[in-house]
């Protein structure tokens, strides 16, 4: 099944995810799946419910992107609350680096958006923290998370953004109300990040994406696993070369995915000469 | 390009209180700190990309361990000297399209080695180990020479290292107009700062970030002016419609106003990638119109092909005739 879905989260609680859901008016896609997915293809978002623990955040993210069959240039978020050695609750942070505590792992995720949110080093630990000894977030998902999303589009579209639930100096309510309103009140904050990340996105997209012709073309001739990518190639240099022309022009008469390959590069060799750059 | 906007520098905890550290420290206040145990922690990670870290790429600063000074590649400078690198910093602030590193390294973060002395013991290794030799070591093959120097001032303890030793050559290699800190101190007669060039109409689609062919002219017309000798290096030589007439207006621009006697050398050299970094640049750029050309392969090469390659050179070659004495002509075959 072809998606649309450029934006994919992935999100321990259910209150974390809610005001997600609401804002992009997600709807639940069956009540029998191992994990809650909410999907909504008009607005480009799919979201996954994990649960508590980096394991279940890449089972989770796993899931989604084999479920829906998600590109490789969409984007991946993983968002929630996350404890931190000082105030100010409810304030929002981009992890620069996530550090797993359980083994050591390092991940640097996404690009920088310090237009709208500060940076932080994240711990991800597997019990709850409560002496918030070292000057970073804690969470308990990101790491796991962050193993496996590079592997679906790339480090760069990968991002991890936690807000401040407890401190060393206010203990954590753990009341739905409160975690919901943690993150509803950074839903304009969250949408200026999602422009930014879209843009990424949408350039990624057409960097990646198969043009529909030569999906048309290799649904009709013979390919090789070899000339399938030397297709692919020389079509992306001929359609770079000739923006304006109609390709149904250099398929006839070929008649054979060798002999289209060799059109191409006829047309491109014949204008060597008048090259230009643009 | 400015780099004042760099905003996350991951440090090495072994280097944190190195004074190259704290210098550079100094100059960007603003960036945010975070500390990592190796640079390969980051640098080396799978998955990165490279096309999109360099819309804001972080600065790693880092300790090398090893390989401070490596042999040139075969044809890279002229072939009278025995010819050595040293790579202090991986990638550069510019973006240009032909550029190899971006084939080179999955990450496009900049890595600077902080330990700026143990290159300079190694420079001198080197040196004790040729003494009946030419040497020539170049800076500037894995990032540009001078581009970060506001924040590096590596080019500044290399020249000074240089000044001690007159009888060896080191090229900077730039496309940078930062030339205030070779402009404030006296010539050392024994560095060549070679400027990259193209003909403006192909810089300015393909050396994106890059500071102007005009304002790099003018740069090394002053650094000439000031006593210093300059190279020019037309490499990689670009092929597009009306060639001729675009290097032929350049190097006649170069010279208008010149000195020869300014000039250490000229080299040129024809567009060339290894065919893996070839189709590795391919995929960061499918839509780039340079890499459309119908490219030839040979012995893994990709390139313009011979009879493109060889009707470039013996045309500039010709040109750079006209004003400069064939034996500070190369080209380069690297």
């Amino acid at each position: 099944m072809e998606t649309k879905i450029k934006i994919c989260w992935v999100i321990a609680l259910h209150a974390e995810a809610r005001p997600l859901i609401e804002a992009y008016r997600m709807k639940i896609i069956s009540n029998e799946l191992i994990f809650p997915v909410y999907i909504n293809y008009e607005t480009g978002h799919a979201l996954v419910i994990s649960g508590i623990g980096p394991a279940r955040s890449a089972a989770a993210a796993t899931y989604l992107k084999t479920l829906l069959s998600i590109e490789n240039y969409s984007a991946w978020i993983n968002i929630g609350i996350a404890g931190f050695f000082k105030e100010q609750i409810g304030k929002i942070y981009q992890a620069l680096k996530v550090l797993n505590l359980h083994n050591n792992q390092a991940f640097f995720p996404g690009l920088r958006l310090s237009n709208y949110v500060e940076g932080s080093p994240l711990v991800t630990v597997s019990k709850p923290e409560f002496k918030f000894a070292s000057s970073v977030l804690y969470d308990m998902e990101a790491a796991g998370f962050c193993e496996v999303a590079p592997l679906f589009s790339c480090n760069e579209l990968t991002f991890v953004f936690k807000v401040v639930s407890d401190t060393p100096m206010t203990k954590f309510d753990n009341s739905k109300k409160f975690v919901k309103g943690l993150l509803e009140n950074n839903m304009e904050i969250i949408s200026n990040l999602l422009m930014q990340i879209e843009e990424v996105v949408d350039e990624e997209e057409k960097r990646l994406r198969i043009p529909e012709e030569v999906k048309e073309v290799m649904a009709n001739f013979h390919f090789t696993e070899s000339n399938r990518h030397n297709f692919e190639m020389v079509y992306r240099k001929w359609r770079s070369t000739f923006p304006d022309r109609k390709f149904e022009e250099v398929q006839s008469p070929a008649n054979s995915a060798k002999a289209l390959i060799n059109n191409l590069e006829k047309e491109l060799l014949d204008e060597v000469k008048g090259w230009t750059l643009t | 390009m400015d780099i004042d906007v760099i905003e996350t520098i991951f440090i090495e905890e072994a280097i944190d209180d190195h004074p190259t550290t704290r210098h550079i420290l100094k100059s960007l206040p603003r960036a945010q700190l975070i500390a990592i145990s190796r640079y390969q922690e980051i640098f080396n990670k799978r998955h990165q990309n490279f096309r999109l870290q360099k819309k804001n790429p972080c600065l790693i600063l880092a300790k090398k361990h090893e390989n401070f000074v490596l042999p040139a590649p075969a044809g890279f400078g002229m072939n009278s000297n025995l010819n050595f690198y040293f790579s202090h910093m991986y990638n550069c602030i510019y973006d240009c399209r032909y550029c190899f590193l971006q084939g080179m390294y999955s990450s496009a973060h900049y890595i600077l080695f902080v330990n700026y002395e143990e290159f300079f013991k190694s420079i001198s290794r080197t040196i004790e180990k040729y003494p009946d030799n030419s040497l020539t070591f170049f800076s500037g093959y894995d990032c540009d020479s001078l581009a970060f120097e506001k924040i590096s001032n590596f080019a500044n303890h290399t020249l000074n290292f240089f000044s001690d030793h007159p009888s060896i050559e080191l090229e900077l290699r730039t496309k940078s107009i930062v030339t205030s800190p070779l402009m404030k101190r006296e010539p050392v007669r024994n560095c060549i700062v070679a400027f990259s060039l193209s003909p403006k109409k192909i810089a300015n689609i393909l050396d994106k970030k890059a500071p102007s062919i005009s304002q790099r002219i003018n740069a090394l017309k002053q650094l000439a002016k000031a006593g210093w000798s300059v190279g020019l290096r037309f490499d990689p030589l670009i092929y597009c419609a009306d060639w001729e007439t675009m290097y032929s207006e350049l190097i006649a621009e170069i010279m208008h106003d010149l000195n020869p006697r300014s000039l250490h050398s000229v080299s040129y050299g024809p567009l060339r990638f290894p065919k893996d970094m070839y189709k590795k640049i391919f995929t960061l750029h499918p839509n780039e119109k340079l890499f459309s050309f119908p490219m030839k392969e040979k012995a893994g090469i990709i390139s313009y092909g011979t009879e493109i390659e060889d009707l470039m050179s013996k045309f500039i070659k010709n040109e750079l005739n006209k004003y400069i004495s064939q034996n500070k002509i190369f080209r380069c075959a690297v």
